[in-house]
């Protein structure tokens, strides 16, 4: 009796989620691709991240691995409520929404990562590069201290995955918040992008070494280096920090007046060097969406601004610097260790003042 | 010799029953706090009718950076010391209470102490706690006013402070301790828009007599329940009372009207010594040293065990349970001294908190009450009985060390029993029911429970002890 009726109930479940589908698609029939098993694996021989129909198609596979219970924790709707649970703590499911990767099979687990791999950069120490060494680097601290590991991972689709209509990839844990806003087959915003790692490097157990934010931290320290005495204490905020200021929680809440050192006063070079320390985290997107970011960044720099706290040594607890565009708003700070407190480590934060989230919600 | 209006079997089902209901009562939990990525700082209101109280935690080192006022790991009590006054002068520029309309409060600066805390994912780390007292200007309302505060975060742009009021008597929050159980009020961080610190607009629903009595009968009764201390004197007084004492030992037993009159006399003397200590401290508001009162304590239960193994004052547990009710008493007034609490708000506690005590304490008595009836008719009782002793006896000697200063693992195991209350209620109420079944067995066969086989007790001067009564008529 019970049983029947919960069986009822699973179908007709399914059944929903598969007419949103449908009806998401715009014709394309998902109910085909459910049907279809040798779509996973034909996901996961993909070449990675070129364009929206890729990471569709790598969605809606991971989606066909999934049972009807499953894909009711990954599916929601693209609410403003939804779509800020995120954080950088390791806080689980009380933080965040979607699955949680332990609790996915092999196969699934592969299609997973199939879907992020589809829809972020190529780079090496950017975009999945990045994402797959923070997974590995919370491994890494889950050998020193409870509650980390590359299992403590979610994954969830705002709105319906498709090449129409509006919808956001949603993937994070602690030191990793991913949020990709696609709109009409395109790539509407890459941000907010939270990525940080404790330790800041470490050697793998085969010998392989992991330094993920290095890319990041050379960009920084490249650009601070090259500021002369009088551009350094134009650049110096008065303010200390102990985190980034736009951490989880604060979206929208920019300051209104920016504050530094503007871009336009440097040289050709020295605005190069910007150029080049924003890349990194604007990598994080699929390649081609990238470089149209970039250029954007690049078209702004006039009006951006640079800005440092604590020392440009950028080693010990508080060394802070902040890049402010009319677009474009990366912060990265040095904080304590939390796990190996005699060390640093690094939080980063990317954001961008008009297409956070796509630019779906307004922020009071 | 008349028949008791209810059957004692079934009074002790109604107990187990109200028993059960209680621990469901009392097992309803708090909520949990919420997370945050670095140390926050937490501000502790304690809210009275003429000031306001508050401790201040502050996370070293967003401190030390804010107030440039050099703190850390190594930071020693000597140094600290040299240091208060800088740290009360950085302090009192940054909190600044007024009256909604704007009129300052006054700020007094009390105890700078350096501890260890640890919250949410931020590891263990050093903290700054610091006291003061917020006065209105006089006839100023201390559940409406405007906190002006930005210690840290005028600097430290990331720094967040969480306010919570951790005892408020209008409103029933009285629990004592660390604050585990404050209710947040509000955040203090920077506007990022604006980067300026607005002051924390305070707005306290407003609070009854009722709820402050009622949170006080609360606070009663969980007090006896967790401090197994004053719980355990009474039970290793209440567990030879039902035996005879003869030539120095305890031979044998007295009849269960007797016993039963004597648990009641020794719980009413307790009763009596403790509420009479009790509202002598209170009122007086005597300022009685903490250690000596709970080294007394610890005696007291040493001499119920010694007592409970060989008669040492038998037939006499009622004045003895008076006269270390005292003690007992005194205790109970350390709770409420630190409420700091008005004369009114005092006499309405004292006898809220009073109430709480005994009502605990009779459920607890009640419940136990077969249990201690039954075991001296089990075989083996006095094994069971000087076990018990000893284990008591053992668990006072680790309080009364520990008290006097030399802390062991004994008197930490002692002082996590209150923790487990739950358990004790089941233990209790599983007891209860297996006595009164016992009972109802004995009855149905028309005889009385066994007799105990334990050959030592020879002396039998009593009539066969039998508490289903019946036999007697």
């Amino acid at each position: 009796m019970v049983a029947s009726f919960a069986a009822g109930t699973a179908l007709l479940l399914g059944g929903l989620y598969t007419a949103n589908a449908a009806t998401g698609e715009s014709g394309t029939s998902v109910a085909g691709v459910t049907a279809s098993s040798s779509s996973a694996t034909s996901a996961d021989s993909d070449s990675a991240g070129s364009g929206v129909s890729d990471v569709v198609t790598a969605a809606n596979a991971f989606i066909a691995t999934l049972d009807s219970d499953q894909q009711s924790s990954v599916l929601l709707d693209f609410t403003q409520a939804n779509a800020t649970a995120w954080s950088n703590l390791p806080c689980g499911s009380t933080c965040r929404v979607g699955i949680e990767l332990s609790s996915l099979s092999d196969t699934q687990l592969t299609a997973a990562k199939a879907v992020i791999k589809a829809a972020t950069g190529t780079g090496t120490d950017t975009g999945d590069d990045q994402v797959t060494q923070i997974l590995a680097a919370d491994d890494y601290l889950g050998e020193t201290a409870t509650g980390y590991g590359s299992g403590n991972y979610y994954l969830a689709f705002l709105g319906t995955p498709s090449t129409s209509g509006t919808w956001q990839l949603h993937f994070g844990g602690h030191h990793l918040a991913l949020n990709l806003t696609y709109k009409d087959g395109a790539v509407e915003g890459s941000t907010p992008y939270f990525v940080g790692v404790e330790p800041t490097s470490w050697t793998g157990d085969d010998g392989t070494s992991y330094a993920p934010l290095s890319g990041m931290y050379d960009g920084m320290k490249a650009m601070v280096d090259s500021l002369t005495t009088d551009e350094l204490s134009e650049a110096k905020l008065s303010e200390s920090f102990s985190d980034v200021l736009l951490g989880p929680d604060d979206d929208g809440a920019f300051p209104s007046t920016k504050e530094g050192l503007k871009v336009s006063e440097l040289t050709d070079d020295q605005q190069a060097l910007v150029l080049a320390a924003i890349k990194p985290w604007v990598d994080v997107a699929d390649d081609d969406t990238a470089a149209s970011v970039l250029s954007t960044y690049k078209s702004e720099l006039d009006e951006t601004y640079i800005s440092y706290s604590g020392s440009t040594d950028l080693s010990a607890q508080g060394d802070y610097v902040r890049i402010d565009g009319p677009g474009v708003w990366i912060e990265f700070v040095c904080q304590d260790g939390v796990v190996f407190s005699s060390q640093i480590h690094y939080h980063t934060v990317y954001r961008d003042h008009n297409t956070d989230y796509g630019g779906e919600f307004t922020f009071s | 010799m008349s028949r008791p209006p209810i059957s004692l079997s079934h009074a002790l089902r109604m107990l187990a029953g109200i028993a059960t209901a209680v621990t469901a009562a009392l097992l309803l939990a708090a909520p949990p706090a919420a997370a945050h990525p670095m140390p926050h700082s937490v501000l502790l209101l304690d809210v009275h009718e003429t000031s306001v109280s508050v401790e201040l935690e502050l996370p070293v080192s967003d401190f030390s950076r804010a107030s440039g006022i050099e703190l850390d790991d190594r930071t020693t009590a000597r140094q600290l010391a040299a240091r208060r006054a800088v740290i009360r002068r950085y302090l009192a520029a940054h909190v600044r209470p007024t009256t909604l309309k704007g009129k300052a409060w006054t700020v007094a600066f009390g105890d700078v102490v350096l501890n260890r805390a640890e919250q949410t994912s931020t590891g263990p780390y050093r903290e700054l706690t610091v006291r003061a007292t917020l006065t209105p200007p006089a006839g100023g309302d201390t559940r409406h006013f405007a906190l002006g505060y930005d210690a840290v975060v005028h600097q430290v742009v990331t720094h967040t402070v969480l306010v919570s009021i951790r005892q408020d008597w209008a409103t029933g929050h009285v629990a004592d301790g660390d604050g585990g159980s404050a209710t947040q009020v509000g955040v203090i961080r920077i506007d990022t828009r604006t980067m300026k610190v607005t002051p924390l607009t305070i707005n306290l629903e407003t609070g009854s007599v009722w709820s402050g009595t009622y949170a006080m009968f609360r606070l009663g009764a969980d007090h006896i329940l967790e401090g197994t201390d004053h719980l355990l004197f009474l039970l290793i007084l209440l567990l030879p009372t039902p035996l005879l004492a003869s030539r120095h030992r305890w031979r044998g037993t007295v009849d269960a009207k007797t016993a039963m009159g004597r648990m009641a006399r020794t719980t009413l003397a307790f009763t009596i010594g403790h509420s009479l200590a009790l509202a002598l401290s209170a009122f007086g508001k005597l300022d009685i040293p903490a250690q000596p009162v709970e080294a007394f304590i610890a005696f007291s239960i040493l001499v119920g065990a010694v007592h409970a193994i060989r008669p040492l004052f038998p037939g006499h547990e009622a004045v003895v349970a008076g006269f270390f009710g005292l003690g007992h008493g005194l205790a109970f007034s350390f709770v409420l001294a630190q409420m700091h609490l008005s004369t009114a708000q005092l006499a309405l506690s004292l006898a809220g908190f009073n109430l709480g005590i005994e009502a605990m304490q009779l459920l607890l008595v009640l419940l136990a009450m077969p249990s201690l009836l039954l075991l001296t008719r089990l075989p083996r009782t006095a094994v069971v009985r000087c076990a018990c002793a000893a284990l008591t006896a053992v668990a006072a000697l680790g309080w009364l060390l520990d008290r006097l200063g030399l802390a062991n693992p004994v008197a930490r195991a002692a002082d996590s029993a209150g923790t487990h209350t739950s358990e004790l209620f089941v233990v209790l109420t599983g007891a209860a029911v297996l006595a009164a079944l016992w009972t109802a067995v004995s009855r149905r066969r028309g005889r009385g429970p066994v007799r105990a086989p334990d050959t030592s007790e020879t002396l039998q001067r009593t009539p066969r002890a039998d508490f289903a009564l019946r036999n007697r008529r």
